[in-house]
């Protein structure tokens, strides 16, 4: 049974909310998926690009009320 | 681990360049990079168990916007780096001497140990180096 975890990381700063997922990542299951909430603009940019270099699977971007929400997959 | 390793020679002890440096250092670790930092001159003050906020927070109009924002501490990045990847930290054996200082004067959940410089840079020609 997979799950989604949420991490609010508005108001960190580069590169906290990337911590925080792989924080969240590390004590989550294959197949779970995390959203991450983030004010820092470079999430957008920079959690995508470590997703990919890491071989886990990006869900999704979107720009929220003044924030980003990128969702991540849990791959291996 | 893939890519090359990265390797930091820090010596500023500016809190823009410790700030930097554990950016990078941490951001590489947990991209599955190794990392090795080498802390010399007075960036080293520092990391100093007893450092007063004037040696952990000094520099320019960026150190006093990093305090004012409570952006994440150097050290704190450093050790969430090491906590989520693999990331070492060298301090320098003659900079320990020029202070007077051993191992039980640094924080001691951060340093893997003293290192020389020529056994630093002979390690960091596998990968690349940055110095800040």
């Amino acid at each position: 049974m997979t799950e989604r975890h949420k991490v609010d990381a508005r108001g960190a700063f580069c590169p906290g909310p990337l911590m925080e997922l792989i924080a969240t990542l590390r004590h989550s299951q294959i197949g779970d998926e995390i959203e991450v909430w983030s004010t820092d603009k470079g999430s957008a940019t920079d959690i995508p690009e470590w997703v990919k270099k890491v071989r886990h699977e990006l869900v999704s971007v979107t720009q929220g009320d003044g924030y980003w929400s990128i969702v991540v997959r849990k791959a291996k | 681990m893939s890519g090359q390793p990265l390797y930091v020679l820090l010596c500023s002890g500016e809190r823009e360049k410790l700030q930097m440096a554990a950016m990078m250092a941490s951001v590489g670790a947990v991209s599955e990079r190794r990392v090795e930092v080498f802390v010399s001159m007075n960036a080293i003050l520092a990391f100093a168990k007893k450092a007063s906020n004037e040696e952990r927070h000094h520099g320019g109009r960026f150190s006093q916007l990093l305090s004012e924002k409570r952006a994440p501490e150097p050290l704190t990045l450093l050790r969430q780096g090491k906590e989520l990847g693999e990331l070492k930290l060298w301090a320098c054996s003659m900079a320990l001497d020029l202070l007077g200082w051993n191992m039980e004067q640094l924080d001691d959940e951060l340093f893997d140990g003293p290192l020389g410089l020529t056994k630093f840079l002979s390690d960091a020609e596998a990968g690349q180096l940055v110095t800040l």
